[in-house]
Parts: structure tokens; C-alpha cells; sequence
């Protein structure tokens, strides 16, 4: 366990020197210093009364200000979770071409670590990094609406930690084609191919009668069935955020089907990493 | 393949299956579960704009054919025409509320407490089912209006004895209530001339006016003798199964005794408060207030948004779970000198404060059909 949050922790390090992470660290924080500067509200016991942003007043309903940043905290989960997706699929994408590169993959198989221990490591430091952003992100913005109106929640938390279980499931699936293909390239379109069939796949129930009965509905349900269901658990985020009720029949199993998926994923790369010659 | 190797393969294949299973179990669609949704009335619908087509009945106003000023145009509906310029009118669809929930609920509680069922006794001394032929009642400052099929009711029937008539205007007969002698708690007798008095008109309405000049000015609108230039209310503001204008006084009356600041402050801003009511389900009420003093119309609505936000934390504290989603709705929106108020009465609030009367209507019904049971069966018992 030492070896692969050693492992983790060298990732991290090699992450924080890259221009893609400084510069979401720098536009997360601009963000939110930003809106601290411009955004002014206006509570009466309990009541949004008004909101003037940049100096100029929005006009909306008075109304509790629980229920008025509702469409703001789903909003927010929407972003955090498509957003930070794309952004991980793009940022992460060479980590483990990096690893495998010539010249370096020998020196780390030289040292006292074994084969999937590199290979977990690298996966929990890429995890790692996106819980980071997802919570820096929306603890932000929670700590600036708490102050702001008093209205402290855990909701949009929540949704950060969700989009990183979605991201885990695709990373897993880039970390192992990495290893068939050593290529930044392939690894990101692998990502991008789980990600938007993730999408499909949360929408399953909803667009298989829209086949007719034959080959080809049989072939999108069996297609479909296989992926993790990203849009599902982005809608369950959202629900999470904006106290709606949930339109899925159990989160918890959703979840564990995603870790336990990104997790086989990582043991068939694990697999395919245990017997390559280098 | 090392059979470390194959382990990893195998753990893998069992992983993704494992994955793919728990997915499929927890992706099913939930019951849907029933949202709070509220009709909040803040237009006129097909079904109401077809209402008021139907409504118009009487003659316009006759313009003049030079080019001369334009005569005020005169409501065509008799009702909104008997209206006048008032402070305070409500109108009550009482067709479009008897078949509600609340509707049912306020039956429950006229027919309670009454030795005889009143509908039943009106439609036998005057022919009226109020079930059936009555349309609207207007409350205003002057008196009442209420208006719809009394072409077979036997108007004279029921006042003979209580009042004496005479003709007004073109279709109007008026109803003088005769002196009545009251007994005093020390045994002497008074004569009271009550001041009210009341009018049946065409066939399609009664009026009622506090004194007998209120009734003939209310007459007079509605035969086109006298027009108010600008009407309590017009026909595009008849939405809803409740609307009307209510006057900051009338309305600061309603508020609770620990919300007497709130109340007295909208005395002192609102000129004018228009209210909308749907009653076809949990009760949604729109309230456009509008006032001269535009920073005090803001303010005033800050409050009550205030207010309700707290009543709100109240429910929730309290764990009323229902008025706690319906207060979600509740919202003030402000818009210059005037602002707009949502909310909504739950159902069951309601069903609380009025199924009383239909319980206690109900044990009664028990007892009287329990009694006649056993009469029935003393008088069929076999002789000795």
C-alpha cells in the first residue's frame, strides 16, 4: 500500500509542474475570487431578495434563498461533472504513456516495486487529482455562497465526488489501452469513446424502445449494457443538488457497479502489463 | 500464462461481470414519485376565455357618430357590470368550486349544524337548486350579486310574506323588506326597518344591496343608465375560481394578530391588491399589489418574502412536510410600484380545518339511520 501511494504521490508532484493543472488551479480560483468580488445578495430572514452581479440587479422571484440557488447548485454539479470529465480525459491523458515510456518504464521496473503496484499507484494519483479539482471547485463555491447568504449545504460536494467515481470508471479504461497502444492519442480516444458511450448508456431505458425489435435493438441494449452509466449518475448528482428526488432505483449499487467496473478494467490492465516485455 | 497471470485475467473477467450487474440492478427507473405542483392562476385559460365570450350579454355602450369623444366602454357581463367602482369586489365561481375538493369540503360544512338541509328547503320554497343554477356570488363594498339560471325560481313566492315589491328600471323587481318587530331580553318590543334591500333581475341575477340606494346605482349599471369610467374589474382579470380587488384595509384584517406590523404596512403602502384563487387542488393564490411609493412597494415585498421564507423554517421545523413543499412555491416577485405574491394552501390544511363539520354531519346521518333501523324493527316484531 506504502509503494502505490509512493507511486500516487510522484504522479501528483509531475501533475502540479504541468501548465493543464496550474491553469485549472488558477481559473477555478480566478472563478471564485471573481464572483466574491460581484456578487452581492441581498438575504432578509431567510429570503433571496435580490442579486446584482457586477453592479447590475437581476431581477428574479423573492423567494427562500434554499430554493433560489437550487437551479445554482445543479448547475454547478452539471459542470463539475461534464466538465471535469472532458477536462480529465484531455489533462490525463499521457500520464501512462508517460510511465511506459522508453528509458523510464525500465528504471521504475528496476526498482523494488512490483508491476501493478505502479500501475494502481498511477491510477490513485490520477484519482486522486480529480477529487482534488472536483472539491476544490465546489467546496469553493460553497464556502462563497455560505458566506455571502448564510445557506451552508453539502450538496454540490457530493456531486464532485460522484463525477470523480464516473472519472475513475474512464481512466481505468485509458490507463489499460495505454498499455496495447502507447499513445496519448489513443488513451484520450478511448476516454472519449467510454465517456460519450457512458452518456448513451444512462439513457438507456429511454432510448432502446426507440429501436425497433430486432438485431439492432438487440445490439444497442447488449452494447449499452456494458458501459459505466455516466449520465445516470450525473442526473443523480443533480437531483443531490438541487433536493430533488432521485430518478434512479439505487444510487448506492450504481456507484458500486462503477468502482467495481473501473476496477476489472484495471485488473485486465494489470494483466496485459504482468506479461509485456519491456 | 503463469497462473499468476491468469489469476489477474480471470479476476478481471469476474470484475467487469460483477460491474455490469450492479449497474443494471441500481439503473432501473424509480417510482416516480409525485411532485408538488400547484396551479398558480396568472392569465386567462381556453376554457376561461371562453367562459367570458359567453358572459357578455349585454348591449355595448352606444358610441356617438361624429367625431366626438368616445363614451366609456361598460363591462357586457351584468355582473362585473352591477360591479361599480368600489374599493373591495370578490367573485366567487361557485359552478367552477362545487365540484373542487375544497368545493366539497365547504358543502360539508353549509349543510352541517342544519336541522333541515338548506339546499333542499330553497329548492322547494323557491325553486333554486344552488347546486345546479347558481353561477357566481360577487361580494362588494355595496352589497352582493349573485347571478345564474333563476328563469324558474319563484322569487315571490319566498319574499311575500317578508317584503313588499315594486318594478325598477327595464327588468328589475325590487324587494322592500317589511318592518320586523323584535322582543328585547327585558320583554318589551322594537320595530326594525331593516336596511337592506334586494332585486331580482332578468332572470339571471339577485342583487342585494346594503340600502336601497346601493341596489337601484347597482341596477342602474347594469341597464346601462349610469357607467362607471373605469370598473372594479374588467373581463380579463375573471381567472381563476376566486378574483377580485381587495382594499389594503380589508385585506390587513386577514393577516394573523403576530403579523400586525406586516398588515399595517400594507395599509399604509398598497392602494390596490388584485387576488387570483385555483382551487382545483391544493389552493394556489397570485396576489398583484401594487402601490404609488416604488421603494416602499420593494420593501414591503422584501418583507413578505421574508415572512414567508420564516413560515417556511417553521414548517420544516415543525415537520409539516406538506405545507413545507407548498411554501417552496411561495415567491414574491417585484416589479417597480407593484409586486406579485404565489403561494399555496395545502389540501390537507384545508381537509383538517373543515372535515369536522362533514364528521360530525356524518355521525349524525349514522345515528338518525341506526334509530329508524330500529323503529323499523319494533314495528315489524311478531304480536303476542
Amino acid at each position: 500500500m506504502r509503494t502505490m501511494l509512493a507511486v500516487a504521490a510522484d504522479l501528483i508532484r509531475e501533475a502540479t509542474k504541468r501548465k493543464w493543472f496550474l491553469g485549472l488551479a488558477i481559473a477555478i480560483t480566478a472563478v471564485l475570487v471573481t464572483l466574491s468580488l460581484s456578487l452581492r445578495m441581498d438575504v432578509v430572514d431567510g429570503a433571496l431578495a435580490a442579486t446584482r452581479l457586477f453592479g447590475k440587479l437581476t431581477r428574479g422571484p423573492i423567494q427562500s434563498v434554499d430554493v433560489a440557488l437550487r437551479p445554482v447548485f445543479m448547475a454547478v454539479a452539471a459542470v463539475v461533472f461534464y466538465g471535469g470529465s472532458v477536462f480529465g480525459i484531455i489533462a490525463c491523458a499521457d500520464f501512462a504513456p508517460t510511465l511506459l515510456s522508453p528509458g523510464r518504464i525500465e528504471h521504475l521496473l528496476a526498482l523494488p516495486v512490483r508491476r501493478w503496484q505502479l500501475l494502481a499507484g498511477t491510477f490513485l494519483g490520477v484519482l486522486a487529482l480529480s477529487l482534488a479539482a472536483a472539491l476544490y471547485g465546489s467546496g469553493g463555491l460553497i464556502v462563497l455562497l455560505g458566506v455571502k447568504t448564510g445557506l451552508w449545504t453539502w450538496r454540490p460536494l457530493v456531486a464532485g465526488l460522484l463525477s470523480s467515481v464516473s472519472f475513475a470508471a474512464v481512466y481505468a479504461a485509458m490507463l489499460t489501452a495505454s498499455l496495447y497502444a502507447r499513445s496519448a492519442s489513443v488513451s484520450a480516444a478511448i476516454g472519449f469513446v467510454v465517456f460519450i458511450s457512458g452518456i448513451v448508456s444512462g439513457f438507456r431505458y429511454d432510448l432502446i424502445p426507440m429501436f425497433e425489435p430486432g438485431v439492432g435493438r438487440t445490439l444497442f441494449t447488449g452494447y449499452t449494457m456494458l458501459f459505466p452509466r455516466i449520465s445516470a449518475l450525473a442526473g443523480a448528482a443533480m437531483d443531490i443538488a438541487g433536493y430533488r428526488p432521485l430518478q434512479v432505483h439505487s444510487l448506492w449499487s450504481l456507484l458500486a457497479g462503477m468502482l467495481v467496473f473501473g476496477g476489472g478494467v484495471l485488473t485486465l490492465g494489470i494483466w496485459r502489463f504482468e506479461q509485456k516485455d519491456f | 500464462m503463469t497462473r499468476k497471470r491468469l489469476m489477474f485475467l480471470w479476476m478481471a473477467i469476474l470484475l467487469l461481470a460483477a460491474g455490469v450487474a450492479l449497474m443494471l440492478y441500481g439503473e432501473e427507473p424509480a417510482p416516480v414519485t409525485p411532485e408538488v405542483t400547484v396551479n398558480f392562476p396568472r392569465r386567462l385559460n381556453q376554457e376561461e376565455r371562453v367562459r367570458m365570450e359567453k358572459r357578455r350579454v349585454l348591449p355595448a355602450a352606444p358610441q356617438p357618430k361624429d367625431d366626438g369623444p368616445r363614451a366609456p366602454e361598460r363591462p357586457r357581463d351584468p355582473v362585473l357590470a352591477a360591479l361599480g367602482s368600489g374599493k373591495s369586489a370578490v367573485v366567487v365561481e361557485a359552478n367552477a368550486i362545487r365540484n373542487s375538493p375544497v368545493g366539497k369540503l365547504l358543502l360539508e360544512c353549509i349543510l352541517d349544524d342544519a336541522k333541515e338541509n338548506p339546499i333542499e328547503q330553497l329548492k322547494r320554497e323557491a325553486g333554486v337548486d344552488i347546486l345546479q343554477d347558481l353561477d357566481r356570488v360577487a361580494l362588494t363594498d355595496e352589497g352582493v350579486v349573485v347571478s345564474g339560471h333563476f328563469a324558474n325560481a319563484r322569487w315571490d313566492d319566498l319574499f311575500k310574506q317578508h317584503a313588499t315589491s315594486g318594478k325598477y328600471g327595464d327588468g328589475a323587481t325590487v324587494y322592500h323588506p317589511n318592518a320586523v318587530e323584535m322582543e328585547l331580553p327585558d320583554g318589551g318590543h322594537v320595530t326594525r326597518q331593516p336596511s337592506e334591500s334586494l332585486a331580482t333581475w332578468g332572470g339571471q341575477m339577485l342583487l342585494v344591496g346594503d340600502n336601497e340606494e346601493a341596489l337601484r346605482a347597482m341596477v342602474d349599471r347594469v341597464e346601462g343608465r349610469s357607467i362607471v369610467e373605469q370598473p372594479l374589474l374588467t373581463e380579463s382579470q375573471t381567472f381563476g375560481e376566486i378574483y377580485g380587488v381587495i382594499s389594503a384595509d380589508d385585506l390587513a384584517k386577514i393577516f394573523p394578530s403576530d403579523q400586525a406590523d406586516l398588515a399595517e404596512r400594507f395599509r399604509s403602502v398598497a392602494q390596490r391588491i388584485e387576488v387570483h384563487v385555483d382551487t382545483s387542488s391544493d389552493v394556489g393564490i397570485v396576489a398583484d399589489v401594487q402601490g404609488v411609493d416604488t421603494s416602499q412597494v420593494e420593501d414591503l415585498g422584501k418583507s413578505l418574502g421574508a415572512a414567508l421564507s420564516v413560515a417556511r423554517l417553521g414548517a420544516q421545523q415543525q415537520e409539516e412536510k406538506d405545507l413545507s413543499e407548498l411554501l417552496d412555491l411561495a415567491k414574491v416577485k417585484p416589479d417597480g410600484d407593484r409586486f406579485k405574491v404565489e403561494m399555496a394552501i395545502p389540501l390537507e390544511m384545508l381537509e383538517k380545518q373543515l372535515s369536522k363539520c362533514g364528521e360530525r354531519r356524518r355521525e349524525r346521518e349514522q345515528r338518525r339511520r341506526q334509530k329508524l333501523q330500529q323503529q323499523g324493527q319494533a314495528t315489524t316484531a311478531p304480536g303476542r
